[in-house]
């Protein structure tokens, strides 16, 4: 049985023009160990997906209308407030984009990672202090048991996220989801934090969802990975499979508008295949049309008329496009 | 492709005083850019790539005196930028233009999108009133906006169109050379593209020059033809595109190299991540020695005792060493 199972989920989200479901139908499997990514241009739902997970959707403004997310057996979304703040942190943990503002400037990195195992573990405060200190060693900080005594502001962008990484990861979560965790960072600090991730991985056993828009990151990083546009799964898959026949045209789309760094370069330069406009605003998002029509050079009067199904490519792959077969 | 140099920039140096300690003796001195040489030829593109801190925004910003710098040339064609007096800088500046990174902050809120468009010709140009409203129309229709668009404020377009103005603004006064620092990392992927396709066709159309600021390795290879890859204030390596990314020299470009991540297997199969560990040493305190010792995987004993100089493209004492 999968550890995370989420079904049918829908979250609407209270705008002045109505309510509006930025996530629409979302169903996926994760398994445990397994390593999922969900890509998409912003505004998409990629953000909302992972708090829901959380239980952390921004109170009084989104809520889940329907749908279930099952997670070792318990379903969350019924879950109460208490049980899942004995969840958060220890069972599944989350990683924030910006490294600079997550941490408390007020604290120590080493109480702030020592709180988490206090707090979820019950350890003592110089129990918890000294597995600070280990973990911080683990992320590959140097000199760990006196760098734990810096504040935030004495680190780098990249160690700062090392410590984000040491908190999430001090519980052993079964799940770590990574919310773009390197688009403040430089690539060779990326680099750095992805190898940790994937190391973090092996040695835990803790699943990883990252969030990314950057196809170059899901190949690295992930072995399945979920397109989403306009809070509806577009394509879902194995990452080489969708990578060398993305089934949908929003895929196929995000993949070759990126210039990627070739194996060897030569001097012909063809222009970028662009995806023309942008994301659909947030009250066309329910509407029974295939959402991407507008933007798509594919499109027939059929996908303006009604939502597409999933169609299914064997077992792992599934695309929601009225022509997927042809592509 | 003209072969003839449009801008020569020659031991360009930027510092910024810096207080360090209680304010006694001397101020300490950031060199943000260090001894910097480069040239563009007219109708090319060169980038600068570097991670943050290298000094590739203050490079770009010095060209068009946005900064100051502390010594140098800037020759643009024959004039020096940097010796110009106020009013011979005013009409230099309608030959150097800039298109910002961040499109939200770059547009005057309270202008309306023509107007942002006319007005560097109100402060450089000597265009009478209807040669403006026909340039703007002109540029409204080059990068890609409708007519009817240029009675909007910043805030009803979308990331994507707001550049798409910014790139108006800067084409508007007929630069030579136009500086664009990080001009799609604000925007998302499948905008990207639309900027950078837009870019290019437009220095075919007119026969613009670039100075591109980048950090992302993928979308310089995309655009230019020569590239100068800055650590510290420093060039380390400056070389044609194909040499940079098919032979790069230097070990730092090539860690930058082996560290983006490709959706080529083929790419991801063959290229080894050379790791670089630690942070980049402390701007005001330079260790003496090459600026990358302390990070570099094949450092020997002459590296930090003596500074390697730009040869043959590369400002290394082993380049080419096996990593």
């Amino acid at each position: 049985m999968a550890l995370l199972s989420v079904k049918n989920l829908r979250i609407e989200i209270k705008t002045r023009a109505g309510v509006a479901p930025v996530i629409d139908d979302l169903s996926f499997d994760l398994d445990a160990g397994e390593s999922l990514s969900f890509v998409g241009e912003s505004g998409c739902g990629k953000s909302m997906t992972a708090l829901a997970l959380m239980g952390l959707l921004p109170e009084g403004v989104g809520s889940v209308a329907s749908g279930s997310i099952t997670f070792d057996g318990e379903d969350l979304t019924q879950a109460s407030e208490a049980r899942l703040r004995a969840l958060r942190g220890n069972d599944i943990s989350m990683i924030f984009q910006e490294p600079m503002t997550s941490l408390n400037p007020l604290y120590t990195v080493g109480e702030q990672i020592a709180e988490v195992l206090r707090a979820h573990q019950g350890l003592s405060r110089k129990q918890a202090w000294d597995q600070a200190v280990e973990l911080l060693d683990a992320v590959r900080i140097p000199n760990a048991r006196a760098r734990a005594e810096d504040y935030p502001f004495q680190m780098s962008g990249g160690q700062r996220q090392r410590v984000m990484i040491a908190i999430a990861l001090a519980c052993q979560p079964k799940i770590l989801i990574a919310d773009e965790p390197t688009t403040a960072l430089d690539v060779t600090v990326q680099a750095q934090i992805f190898d940790l991730l994937q190391d973090m991985r092996r040695q835990t056993g803790s699943a990883i969802i990252l969030i990314t828009h950057d196809m170059g990151a899901v190949a690295e990083m992930a072995e399945r990975m979920i397109v989403m546009y306009a809070g509806r799964k577009a394509e879902l898959g194995p990452v080489d499979t969708i990578i060398a026949h993305p089934r949908h045209p929003y895929t196929a789309g995000l993949i070759s508008c990126v210039p990627h760094i070739l194996s060897t370069l030569t001097s012909e330069r063809e222009d970028l295949v662009e995806v023309p406009g942008i994301v659909p605003a947030l009250q066309d998002f329910g509407k029974d049309l295939c959402l991407f029509a507008s933007r798509c050079r594919h499109a027939q009067p059929k996908c303006v008329n009604q939502r597409p199904p999933e169609i299914a490519f064997g077992n792992t792959h599934q695309a929601a496009c009225w022509r997927a077969e042809e592509l | 492709m003209k072969a003839e140099t449009l801008l020569k920039v020659e031991n360009m140096t930027v510092r910024f005083a810096v207080k360090r300690g209680r304010g006694f003796g001397k101020n300490a001195h950031l060199h943000a850019v260090d001894d910097v040489s480069f040239t563009v030829k007219c109708g090319e593109t060169l980038a600068i790539v570097g991670e943050s801190g290298s000094g590739k925004t203050t490079t770009a910003l010095a060209v068009a005196r946005l900064v100051n710098s502390y010594k140098g040339k800037v020759l643009l064609g024959d004039t020096d930028l940097l010796a110009l007096g106020d009013e011979d800088l005013r009409q230099a500046r309608a030959r150097v233009q800039f298109i910002f990174q961040d499109p939200y902050s770059s547009l005057n809120p309270r202008l309306r999108a023509s107007d942002i468009v006319r007005e560097p010709m109100d402060s450089l140009g000597d265009m009478s009133e209807a040669e403006k409203s026909e340039r703007v129309d002109f540029l409204f229709n080059a990068v890609g906006l409708r007519p009817e668009q240029q009675r909007l404020f910043p805030h009803q377009f979308s990331g994507g169109q707001r550049q798409r103005i910014g790139i108006a603004r800067a084409l508007a006064t007929q630069p030579e050379l136009i500086i664009c620092d990080e001009p799609v990392s604000a925007l998302d992927v499948a905008v990207q593209a639309q900027i950078l396709n837009l870019l290019r066709k437009l220095q075919k159309d007119f026969g613009l020059t670039y100075l591109f600021i980048s950090h992302d390795l993928g979308v310089v290879q995309h655009m230019c033809d020569s590239i100068a890859v800055m650590y510290m204030g420093k060039i380390v390596e400056h070389g044609s595109r194909l040499d940079i990314f098919n032979a790069p020299q230097h070990p730092y470009t090539r860690a930058l190299l082996s560290a983006v991540p490709s959706v080529d297997k083929a790419r991801r199969a063959q290229t080894k991540r050379i790791l670089i560990p630690g942070d980049p040493p402390d701007p005001v305190n330079l260790p003496a020695g090459c600026r990358f010792a302390n990070r570099c995987p094949v450092v020997q004993d002459i590296c930090r005792r003596d500074e390697p100089e730009l040869r043959n493209g590369v400002a290394c004492h082993f380049p080419n060493a096996e990593l």
